[in-house]
């Protein structure tokens, strides 16, 4: 058990995911790289929303979900009975498909995170609030009414605000399950260079459906089938050289 | 084909007269019922019957003596129908009380009457100064027929013009007013609030946030969706076998009082508000309980501050259908706080709510159908007004907790 490597930020071995009797991820080994965006693409159910929300074991929640396998995070096995899920969760946040904030203020959005943490000094809640906003290229939009509901953004304001929240934590790593897919181009424009400036700080993990997303924003890019990841590497390589024929005639738009 | 489109159209011309029938019916149900309410109940309604209490004082009374007559005329303008005897300084007038009988009220009395004072003939050893709002009962002289408030003021009064001496007289305080009813009403609706909504919220979270589906859950939602058609009598019995004899003991209650009935209908709104409040726990997005775990906060931080804020307008409905329950329900109160009508309301006193108020009017002999009506029309308005308020705070609530964007 204490084989856990502790290179790069997610070390991903052997993994093998069930929804009961139907197996969703077959064997999966992939390492993820610090302070770099990887992208995770495939045609829809080929397991790769699947593979992210193992990464924050947000799998949990779904009965008879089964995961078999290792992954490393820091050294350790986050699957291992001792590992502390909240922490976990802490340390990796996720920016979800459909913005979600909460229905309540901006401002409560954001201290959401820390606020469950037990920070309670309003200064300090300040702080965090209003660098996370900066972070998320939100502030200036939003700085004059953080006390109106978030309800009452715009979807692209809304994902920023949700990416603001995870930022707030000070995670490590941040999850994003196709981010922009409910949003307009020039929204989605906005993310994807927020995308490019958080990779300085953070570890993004992103599920995309939009190739060009992935070649555009992404350093790695992992391309999954059918619950198989059939190839990973370097996003400029596999796109103009991908060494599996099924990665060659998914990115060129043969089926998918 | 033309035959088949044809068949179609009448099918579906069928189908909505139907709808529109049905929706019709029910709004017509509805304004029966309040036209009902109205004509028959609006003559007694005043401000009188809300604020005056039910009992009436009876005092029996007679003339100091020496007092010397008063041979006066009124010194205010008097109506139509007042009768008045410069005599003894007085004036009458046929008049219906709260409860809609017919009573002698004193009208006026004047300042040198003999009759403003009078001599308690009862355990009182001060004089009663008659009161304008007094109802006449009857008036018994020496050598003369005693004159009954049943042969009207007219009477009474020329019999006083004919004597010059009064035994006896015997007057009262207007009764028949639902002030104690009321207080008891709010009292019950406040009490069994605190009461039920703890416990049914409470219970709600537990079925739909933390339990696992399982047999235990299943038989859980069975029972209660089985309470919910349980009639009330039946938790009627229940109260009075345990929650009267429990607030009896624990307690300066002598039987049934405000805590056991507000016991009996917590149980009986349990069901109703774990169902409303499950339902609307349900239609609370995945989507934030996902938000909120994956922000690291854990399963109970997700249900206290994300999941139970987003379901507070279907907590909200569960508490106003509680209340248009409570104000409404009268076979198990009759037998959880009991059917003795008071005025002064204290939470381990004996006293009765507005319906079983309608209920004692109503086995009467004779039933008392007016005074019901009206009663009735002012339950319908507190359920009204009530209900108002209640959305007007939470109105208030969600836009100052939402900064004024709730959609």
């Amino acid at each position: 058990m204490n084989s856990c490597s502790v290179e790069g930020v997610f070390q991903v071995e052997n993994l093998n995911l069930f929804y009961g009797e139907h197996q969703a991820l077959i064997q999966v080994n992939l390492p993820i790289e610090k302070n770099k965006v990887t992208a995770l693409i495939g045609p829809s159910g080929c397991g790769k929303s699947t593979f992210l929300r193992t990464l924050n074991r947000m799998n949990d929640l779904i009965p008879n979900c089964k995961v078999e396998g290792t992954i490393c995070y820091r050294g350790e096995n986050i699957y291992d009975k001792t590992t502390d899920v909240i922490d976990l969760r802490r340390k990796v946040g996720m920016v979800f498909q459909k913005p979600n904030p909460f229905p309540m203020s901006i401002f409560d959005n954001v201290a959401y995170g820390p606020r469950c943490q037990g920070v309670k000094e309003k200064n300090t809640l300040n702080q965090i609030v209003k660098q996370a906003l900066i972070d998320a290229a939100l502030y200036e939009e939003v700085k004059d009414r953080l006390k109106e509901n978030a309800l009452s953004l715009s979807g692209g304001q809304q994902q920023r605000l949700c990416i603001a929240r995870a930022i707030a934590m000070s995670p490590e790593v941040i999850l994003m399950d196709e981010p922009t897919s409910a949003l307009d181009p020039i929204a989605t424009s906005k993310i994807e260079d927020l995308i490019i400036e958080l990779k300085k700080q953070y570890s993004i993990v992103i599920v995309t459906h939009n190739m060009q997303q992935a070649l555009r924003i992404s350093d790695k890019t992992a391309f999954f089938l059918l619950g198989e990841l059939v190839e990973f590497g370097d996003t400029e390589t596999l796109f103009t050289h991908p060494k599996h024929p099924k990665t060659e005639a998914y990115i060129t738009g043969r089926f998918g | 084909m033309l035959n088949n489109r044809r068949i179609t159209k009448i099918k579906d011309f069928f189908l909505q007269t139907i709808t529109y029938l049905s929706s019709f019916v029910s709004l017509g149900a509805l304004l029966i019922i309040v036209g009902f309410l109205f004509s028959k109940g609006i003559h007694l309604l005043n401000i009188n019957l809300i604020t005056e209490n039910y009992l009436s004082t009876g005092f029996v009374a007679d003339v100091f003596p020496d007092t010397p007559l008063c041979n006066c005329e009124p010194t205010i303008e008097l109506g139509e129908n007042v009768y008045y005897s410069p005599k003894w300084g007085i004036a009458l007038v046929d008049s219906k009380d709260l409860l809609g009988k017919n009573v002698v009220e004193i009208e006026y009395v004047h300042a040198n009457s003999p009759l403003r004072q009078v001599n308690d003939k009862g355990i009182g050893i001060e004089p009663i100064r008659l009161r304008t709002d007094y109802d006449m009962i009857r008036i018994a002289f020496d050598a003369y027929p005693t004159a009954l408030s049943r042969f009207g003021a007219q009477n009474m009064i020329q019999a006083l013009e004919a004597n010059n001496t009064i035994r006896e007289m015997e007057f009262q305080t207007t009764g028949g007013g639902i002030r104690g009813s009321i207080i008891t009403t709010l009292y019950l609706i406040f009490f069994t609030l605190l009461f039920a909504l703890p416990i049914g919220i409470g219970a709600a979270i537990y079925l739909n946030e933390f339990a696992k589906p399982s047999r235990w859950t299943r038989l859980l939602r069975t029972a209660i969706e089985t309470l919910t058609g349980v009639p009330s009598i039946i938790y009627g019995l229940m109260g009075l076998a345990i929650f009267v004899p429990l607030t009896v003991s624990l307690t300066d209650a002598t039987g049934g009082n405000i805590l056991s009935g507000a016991m009996t209908l917590a149980v009986i709104l349990l069901p109703i508000i774990i169902r409303t409040t499950e339902e609307s726990l349900k239609v609370v997005p995945d989507d934030f309980r996902q938000a909120s775990l994956a922000l690291g906060a854990n399963a109970t931080q997700t249900t206290f501050k994300v999941v139970l804020p987003s379901a507070f307008p279907g907590i909200l409905s569960a508490t106003l259908l509680a209340i248009g329950r409570i104000v409404g329900e009268s076979a198990a109160l009759v037998f959880a706080i009991g059917t003795s009508i008071k005025d002064h309301i204290t939470v381990t006193g004996k006293s009765t709510s507005l319906a079983v108020h309608i209920w004692a009017m109503m086995t009467d002999e004779p039933a008392n159908i007016e005074l019901s009506a009206t009663i009735a029309l002012i339950i319908v308005f507190i359920t009204v007004i009530l209900n108002l308020v209640i959305k007007i705070l939470s109105t208030r609530y969600l836009k100052r907790k939402l900064g004024g964007a709730h959609e």
